[in-house]
């Protein structure tokens, strides 16, 4: 017989899971009327899928690459030359054809930059990954033949015939949005299945401690690389499917600056980046509050107050808009304050100690389930178990 | 003798030799202050073991703040103490928020409050530069600024040698003054840099430091100050680098990333840790990516691929040498 609380306790994470689900899939249509959040929540889909496989690699495997816009970038520039160039010889590439082809370059590229720095410390490869991002961003502004510099590469877009009826009942951005939930989901669970293998176990392993690891018969370098690639290969998929998805249809280099890097890297590590969903929900959530923080509503009575200090606001850098104050970089400036002080003081991140916890209650009762089992005790008596459990931790 | 050696190198290349000897020349000057940004992090690396990533924000600061001073002061003043007053109030600003920042967030890190202090050193160095860049961003605006030259040559007519005040010719080689006159400045400040660290007592104890933590704690070298005071010296050596830059390029707040990255290669290059392997990695890496800008045969993606040799010597050295010229084991 279950207590109340057990039940709460059991059912929480499920529904709570469900409700999120449901809140993704419906949420283009409560935001009909304004298709300008329905794109701002693709894009947000788009860095939680970036922040989630960076999450696998530095949470999981304590890696840390800063080339993850730049492999997002690889993928979706070699698909877009791909998808030009066949057009030229009248091959007519889909996208859905050039896209694998481009994340498959990107796992390419990843394999051979692990290759040259994951034999070494941890620090090279940070140091390397920098270089090179920046490196393939000035490259990709210079061959303007091939990339189409800096005002970027123009990309076919892909149909979706059977979404092309949500544009009328939901929002334009739809299509959009869906494609990426559906990326964002199938990504999710790729690494989700990845890090509940044995390899899941190698990751935090060579994570803890690298000799013991290896000691105990991990191929660390091969567990190492296993982890870049695919997560070089997720970001890469992010990207191409993302900048292909009508609606968008171009990427300039700008796109992978250091800036965007950190903005990915801040958001795994708010939300929590030793855990794969913390870090999705971080990035929905920041994503979403640095759009709002553009231009901060206020109350009527003090928009004179800001018209008439408009030019000093602006020689700070902020603006007043139509409704309220134009943050610009600032909000960026409170992002970053916001980073370094979880960092300080929550190192497992804002909302990864919310989620264990709601995750923990569930765990527990499976542990005593177990251990009843084990002993070959009445099930009946889990319930009893539990209790005693919680009276020993409150004792301790 | 040196000068037919040039022409017998510059024939192949089918260039001239005073041609090549101009690049070499150009790429030693920048080499210089590479060098000098490059003894920053060496130093930062060596004492408190990590590598910090917002190295090149503290040259971005460093050069927004000569900016800022000579906008501010410079009207009022003689060229050349605003010049040096400018330099000054860089290096003061970056070294200051060294020290303020190793004390917040890398103390904790030293004194083992933190778990995996490795991940930590290089997420919150990079949450650094993040907020370093934003708050500049938000102060400067995102236009390019460049500060006028702060300080002219002497203008002088020696037959072989000439100088105007733009730029000093020596034959048919033209350095301009802003490049001549940075890596001069760079070139006093290395050679002070490397006095402070083997003749006086505190470089010496910030020597000892980072050979043996203990060891010098029992000599009576307390390793946490010399922890933050490597911190703030090695970001004000990366601020005194933007500050001899900001009047040759144009300064944006994300003009440190690029420096920094060369900064990385520098270090490797080198050997994480020797101060001779940063000195000497420096000047190499001016000196390629000078010859292979100028040698490059499509003068209009020259200049963009500047940045792009560093890379390609980074990963021969990871290749092929780990450890780098002059490094201690990994």
């Amino acid at each position: 017989m279950s207590t109340l609380r057990q039940t709460y306790d059991r059912y929480l994470p499920v529904v709570l899971g469900v409700a999120f689900l449901l809140a993704l899939v419906f949420f283009p249509f409560f935001e009909s009327d304004s298709p300008y959040w329905v794109y701002v929540g693709a894009n947000a889909l788009f860095y939680a899928i970036l922040a989630s496989s960076w999450a696998l690699l530095a949470g999981y495997n304590g890696q840390f690459s800063f080339a993850h816009m730049a492999f997002m970038a690889l993928a979706t520039y070699v698909s877009g030359i791909i998808g030009r160039e066949t057009g030229i010889w009248a091959m007519n590439l889909s996208p859905w054809v050039s896209i694998p082809i481009g994340v498959a370059v990107a796992g390419l590229v990843g394999l051979l930059i692990g290759y040259l720095c994951l034999r070494l410390r941890s620090t090279y490869l940070a140091l390397f990954t920098i270089a090179f991002a920046e490196i393939l961003r000035l490259v990709l502004k210079a061959e303007i033949d091939l990339t189409g510099g800096p005002n970027g590469l123009y990309l076919k877009t892909f149909n979706l015939p059977f979404l092309e009826g949500l544009t009328r009942v939901a929002s334009t951005y739809a299509p959009m949005y869906y494609t990426m939930l559906v990326v964002f989901l199938v990504s999710l669970a790729v690494m989700y299945a990845l890090v509940n293998s044995k390899y899941g176990i190698f990751f935090r392993a060579v994570r803890e401690d690298e000799e013991a690891a290896a000691a105990l018969g991990v191929h660390v370098v091969r567990v190492r690389i296993l982890a870049f690639v695919v997560s070089s290969m997720i970001a890469g998929l992010a990207g191409a499917v993302f900048h292909h998805s009508p609606g968008i249809g171009i990427i300039v280099p700008d796109e992978m600056i250091i800036g965007r890097m950190s903005l990915v890297i801040a958001m795994a590590v708010i939300g929590g980046s030793n855990n794969l969903m913390a870090a999705a929900i971080g990035a929905l959530f920041l994503h979403f509050s640095l759009e709002w923080l553009q231009e901060i509503p206020v109350p009527d009575a003090l928009m004179p107050w800001l018209l008439q200090n408009q030019a000093r606001l602006e020689a700070w850098g902020l603006g007043v808009g139509e409704v309220g104050l134009k943050t610009n970089a600032w909000r960026m400036v409170a992002f970053g304050i916001l980073l370094m002080v979880t960092l300080r003081f929550w190192r497992n991140g804002l909302i990864s100690p919310i989620l264990e916890r709601i995750m923990q209650a569930r765990a527990k009762e499976e542990v005593a389930r177990g251990r009843a089992a084990k002993a070959g005790k009445d099930l009946a008596d889990v319930d009893k178990l539990v209790v005693d459990e919680e009276a020993n931790e409150g004792g301790q | 003798m040196s000068t037919v050696l040039l022409h017998i190198a510059a024939q192949p290349l089918g260039v001239s030799g005073e041609f090549l000897l101009n690049l070499l020349i150009q790429g030693l000057l920048i080499g210089v202050i590479y060098a000098l940004m490059a003894l920053g992090l060496t130093l930062i690396f060596s004492v408190l073991g990590i590598v910090s990533f917002s190295h090149g924000e503290f040259y971005m600061i460093g050069g927004y703040v000569v900016y800022l001073f000579l906008q501010k002061f410079g009207p009022s003043l003689p060229r050349w103490l605003s010049g040096f007053g400018a330099l000054l109030a860089a290096v003061l600003v970056t070294f200051l928020i060294g020290v303020v920042f190793e004390r917040l967030f890398l103390q904790p890190m030293a004194r083992g409050e933190v778990d995996r202090p490795n991940e930590y050193a290089i997420l919150t160095t990079f949450g650094l530069a993040f907020f370093l860049q934003y708050v500049m961003l938000g102060i400067m605006g995102p236009f390019p600024k460049k500060a006028k030259r702060f300080f002219n040559l002497p203008v002088f007519d020696a037959g072989y040698i000439k100088a105007t005040k733009a730029t000093l010719m020596i034959g048919g080689i033209n350095i301009s003054a802003g490049r001549l006159i940075a890596g001069l400045i760079a070139l006093v400040a290395l050679l002070a840099m490397l006095y402070f660290m083997f003749k006086t007592w505190t470089g010496r104890a910030l020597q000892a430091t980072s050979q043996d933590r203990q060891a010098a704690a029992v000599v009576g070298i307390n390793p946490m100050n010399m922890n933050t005071l490597a911190f703030g010296l090695g970001a004000m050596l990366a601020g005194l680098a933007g500050a001899v830059l900001v009047s040759v390029y144009s300064w944006v707040p994300w003009v440190g990333v690029i420096a920094s990255s060369k900064s990385f290669v520098i270090i490797v290059l080198g050997g994480m840790g020797s101060i001779p392997g940063s000195l000497l990695g420096g000047l190499i890496i001016g000196v390629v990516e000078s010859l292979g800008t100028g040698l490059f045969p499509d003068p209009a993606r020259a200049q963009a691929y500047r940045d792009v040799f560093g890379l390609v010597i980074f990963a021969l050295v990871l290749l092929i040498k780990p450890t780098g010229l002059f490094g201690r084991k990994l």
